[in-house]
């Protein structure tokens, strides 16, 4: 009786171990495996589904086209994705066992403010490539030369786009900041409320919300008794964003609107409904179908589309962007080890799909890791998104002249 | 001498679990192996300390919020105040003991699903804390970065360091060990008999002169101790703290680990963790169906296995008899609502 | 402070409380037929959205079948996972607890990989403010309120009124004694686990159009339910109202003074105190 009841466990341990030991098939010859990381579940998976289809496009172009040549040797590309839900300790584990077990040395795409850091501590002392769409000014700096920022991020944005609105619309004084409650969202509202008030204009309210909230009576109410001639709904996500434009105008709400970090206007349009969403201003937003942008992102937007039947956000773009600046360095560098990548990687301008693309940043953060490329402010008119101007951030306004 | 059956089974149990958790860096120097056998390993103590407080019949939600307060301690008082970790571990069992003392005595006024709701109001408070204020102490939203590992330790003349995985891991065995044989041995013994008792009817525990709230309360301080010594651990080897560590996803987790693998033995929470844990991980594989696979999963488990994973072999070796009286009565019920 | 102000946060806490209402009182209809807290209660209510999203925004069915649709498939819904599912865990809170974690990741999961991550919007059904001195509140949340005061009346008057639901309010209070009358245990809990549902669904249709509809949007009803079935007291209807009133004033005038991360603490602190001095609630039945 004892005996068949430690035999039970013994075969149960055997299985165990058994299960711990039966890992991912061993990799095949001349595989470059590339890992991508994201939110793929819950709240914000729509950041992490456009990072996965934004590799995966410049992947299958690469393989496509024979594979891609770094050196003397051919590399077939394969991507190796996790989903770390949004958990900074998953994101931490996701990136173990990319960089440990799936032995990747180049990690393009990650999103969600907190588990950037979660991975860094994984990826900076390996000196594993790290490309991301992570907002806050801690994930760049000196002390980690191997993380970079493919996306314009708060930071590059809310100057040039405050400067804009001073001088199309100079009856706009009083400014009324609203972001979700979490690293991206409190750094946004820092940037915005600093060019803000650097610009001159008067910031009567700067408030954060929890996010999955889906009422902003309460708050709203608030904020608009204030008397803002603005309201900038900063880093809400789509959804939110377009509940809290439709719910002001619900309210009374008869000035401007803008939307810092906006990256999929369509979106909010659907949400707040034509009229409330007239004259949202989207400045970091892409639309891939503009005449502004250049001519290889429409093309991307398109091949999109057919390929996942949702239109292309930025942070699509963005990482697919990522992924064709880091294999061109592979190839400069004539090889995949990371230091030697990393020199390649000079702050040099790139031709990517975003035209001429510079990695800058280093009044900002210290060191040039952010991806610099060419803005559009874009303004919803009659249900739909149109372009309106075309703004160069940072150093990329010195490169044009 | 000859040994009962129950010093027996506890005593093979945790030297099972020693040989186990010591052996393991013998057979494989694997990073990624290692680093999610440490996160086992500090699991084990999560749900080895609930178990405890689970077991006379009461779901504390609120458990992870201990390891939080540990956290968080531990991290300020090294990077603020300058002491070794060596200091601050033990210390955010303290004060981890500290706060539980008071909030258990409040919280052990109901019961039930009372109880389950006001440890579940409470974490969520702690994490609301955490996240949104002091925020010069604890880093709102973005957290707590750059927590120094533990600082090396001098002992018997050498010097420790605990900067590499392995290192960390021999860290997290030694906590889990003296842990484990805390519990363990609170089990076979009065204290454990009193909580079967509690567990399977409080109101006749409480009419035989069981004093049924300092028993739970004495559960609950002691297990949130253990909370506490984990969420030392957890910030020091991680280096990155985060409110959303110690929020309803990874106390859900711990309860999980907890009921599928049997709250009626202090093995129960062995057994679930790490297969769970294993059967997690692999299915990160499956990258877009993870979570729907482990709903399932979750599900079939728990409606095949009501008793928890730990009653198989019972359940196996009863079957195999073909329905002899079995001894299993030891093996514990599931817990009655 | 204008009073205009201070109205208008009572008005904004009020007028979705009553949809929060039925959530809560869904979920504690399960707990009191079944003594299990379902967890996956959010998932329903979510379920109903995006069944409403289907018929109105999709299939162009007029909005109140497309309310009755909802309210229909969900409780359908509700039968089945009871059968299937929670019957066995009749009484085992904490089993059914972790079936019903399950659950959830499922239906969430088969939802996000059926219907993509991104926020489907659901078109207004009605259009228009009210305005009266500073007040406003839009039409479509005044027909929400109103429509919501409705169901819950109506779910009142089977408890009190008809037989089933005399046999459930039996089976409530003490389901040993019900059995030895007469009533069948088994289809009671069948159709009290549906209508619990069916009332989720239907929080989720009324909300559709006002929030839209995205997989994981049952999180945070499920939370205030919860809130509010604890102040209000398990078991009460009259108490699941009053309880969602006081959350939503609560919520109202709170964001007026503090920022949302206090008002959250806020709703919770309701909790720990109703718990400790009164510990069944405003009206609960212990």
């Amino acid at each position: 009786m004892k005996a068949q009841r430690c035999r039970g466990w013994g075969l149960m341990l055997a299985v165990a171990l058994l299960l711990g030991t039966a890992g991912p098939a061993p990799a095949a010859e001349k595989l470059l495996e590339i890992g991508v990381l994201g939110p793929l579940s819950g709240g914000a998976a729509s950041y992490g589904v456009e990072l996965v289809r934004g590799a995966e496009m410049r992947a299958d172009e690469i393989n496509k086209a024979g594979g891609l040549k770094v050196g003397a040797d051919v590399y077939k590309i394969k991507l190796i994705t996790y989903d770390h839900k949004a958990s900074a300790a998953d994101a931490a584990t996701a990136a173990n066992k990319l960089v440990f077990q799936d032995k990747v040395k180049f990690i393009i795409g990650n999103a969600v403010g907190a588990t950037c850091n979660a991975v860094q501590t994984v990826t900076e002392p390996q000196k594993i490539m790290f490309a991301f769409v992570c907002w806050g000014t801690k994930n760049l700096g000196q002390d980690k030369p191997y993380s970079f920022r493919s996306m314009l991020s708060q930071w590059e944005a809310a100057e040039p786009f405050y400067r804009w609105i001073k001088e199309k619309r100079p009856t706009i004084k009083k400014v009324a900041i609203i972001s979700p409650n979490d690293t991206s969202g409190l750094d946004t509202n820092t940037a915005v409320v600093k060019a803000a008030k650097g610009l001159g204009f008067d910031v009567v309210a700067e408030e954060t919300y929890e996010r999955g909230t889906k009422d902003f009576y309460p708050i709203l109410t608030k904020m608009l008794a204030k008397k803002p001639d603005m309201l900038d709904v900063a880093a809400a996500p789509p959804g939110e964003a377009g509940l809290i434009v439709k719910q002001a105008v619900e309210l009374g709400f008869k000035g401007a609107k803008g939307w810092t970090a906006g990256s999929n206007p369509a979106t909010l349009v659907s949400i707040a409904g034509v009229e409330a969403a007239e004259g949202v201003w989207s400045p970091v937003n892409i639309n891939v179908k503009s005449d502004f942008v250049d001519a290889k992102v429409r093309k991307f937007g398109e091949e999109y589309e057919k390929r996942y039947k949702e239109v292309a956000g930025v942070i699509a773009v963005a990482n697919y962007g990522a992924f064709d600046v880091f294999t061109k360095a592979m190839q400069e560098a004539g090889s995949i080890e990371t230091e030697k990548v990393l020199a390649a990687l000079t702050s040099r301008p790139y031709e990517t799909v975003w035209g001429r693309l510079l990695i800058g940043g280093k009044e900002t953060y210290g060191i040039d890791r952010q991806f610099l490329y060419p803005m559009v402010i874009s303004e919803v008119r009659g249900g739909k998104n149109v372009d309106l101007e075309q703004v160069l951030p940072g150093a990329l306004k010195a490169l044009k002249k | 001498m000859s040994l009962d059956p129950g010093l027996r089974r506890a005593l093979t149990g945790y030297g099972l679990l020693a040989a186990a958790s010591l052996g393991l860096p013998l057979l494989t120097r694997d990073t990624y192996y290692i680093d999610v056998a440490t996160t086992i390993l500090m699991n084990l103590v999560l749900t080895m300390s609930l178990r405890l407080e689970v077991s006379t019949g009461q779901l504390n939600m609120a458990h992870i919020s201990f390891v939080g307060i540990g956290a968080y301690a531990s991290t300020l008082l090294v990077m603020r105040g300058g002491y070794s970790f060596w200091l601050t571990l033990p210390l955010a069992g303290l004060v981890a003991a500290a706060f539980a003392l008071p909030i258990g005595s409040l919280a052990l006024r109901v019961s039930g699903p009372y109880y389950f709701l006001i440890t579940f109001a409470f974490s969520e408070v702690v994490r609301l804390v955490f996240n949104n204020f002091f925020v010069e102490w604890f880093g709102g939203p973005s957290g707590l970065v750059q927590i120094p590992k533990p600082d090396p330790l001098r002992l018997a003349g050498r010097e420790l360091t605990f900067v590499g995985k392995v290192e960390l891991y021999h860290l997290m065995c030694v906590i889990l060990l003296l842990a484990a044989a805390v519990l363990v041995r609170l089990d076979y013994s009065r204290f454990g008999l009193l909580g079967n008792a509690i567990r399977q009817s409080d109101l006749l525990a409480e009419t035989l002169g069981v004093w049924v709230f300092r028993y739970r309360l004495v559960a609950f301080v002691v297990g949130s101790f253990m909370a506490g010594l984990a969420g030392a651990f957890f910030a020091h080897s991680h280096q990155v703290l985060h409110a959303s560590d110690v929020g309803l996803e990874p106390m859900v987790l711990l309860v999980v680990f907890t009921v599928i693998g049997g709250t009626g033995s202090v093995w129960g929470p062995v057994v679930g963790t790490v297969v769970l844990t294993i059967v997690s991980e692999f299915m990160r594989e499956f990258h877009y169906y993870e979570n729907l696979l482990y709903g399932l999963v979750l599900i079939l488990m728990m409606l095949l296995f009501p008793e928890g994973l730990i009653s198989l072999p019972g359940r196996l070796a009863r079957f195999l008899r073909r329905g002899r009286p079995a001894e299993s009565q030891a093996m514990g019920v599931g817990v009655a609502s | 402070m204008p009073i205009e102000l201070l109205i208008q946060a009572l008005l904004n806490g009020f007028a979705l409380a009553l949809v929060y209402v039925l959530v809560a009182l869904g979920l504690t209809l399960i707990f009191s037929i079944l003594e299990i807290i379902n967890f996956a209660h959010g998932e329903f209510y979510m379920l109903g959205g995006y069944a409403t999203y289907f018929a109105f925004a999709v299939f162009g069915l007029p909005y109140v079948p497309t309310l009755g649709l909802a309210i229909v498939a969900v409780g359908l819904g509700g039968m089945v996972a009871e059968r299937l599912i929670f019957r066995s865990l009749r009484g085992k809170a904490l089993n059914a607890f972790i079936v019903s974690l399950g659950l959830l990741w499922v239906l969430q999961s088969a939802a996000q990989l059926s219907f993509g991550v991104l926020d489907k919007s659901v078109p207004r059904a009605f259009s228009g403010i009210i305005r009266a001195g500073g007040i406003i509140i839009s039409v479509e949340r005044f027909v929400v309120m109103l429509a919501a005061a409705g169901l819950i009346a109506v779910l009142y008057l089977f408890l009190q009124w008809s037989r089933v639901g005399r046999a459930m309010r039996a089976v409530a209070q003490d389901a040993d004694g019900a059995a030895l009358q007469g009533v069948n245990i088994e289809f009671i809990s069948m159709l009290g686990f549906a209508i619990g549902c069916a009332l989720a669904g239907a929080a989720g249709g009324l909300l559709a159009p006002v929030f839209a509809v995205s997989p994981a949007m049952g999180a945070l009803p499920v939370v205030k339910a919860f809130i509010i079935i604890i102040v209000g007291g398990m078991g009460s209807l009259p108490g699941a109202v009053l309880g969602g009133l006081l959350l939503g004033t609560v919520e109202g005038i709170g964001a007026l003074f503090f920022g949302s991360a206090a008002v959250n603490i806020l709703g919770f602190l309701m909790v720990i105190l109703v718990l400790l001095v009164r510990p069944r609630g405003l009206f609960g039945v212990a």
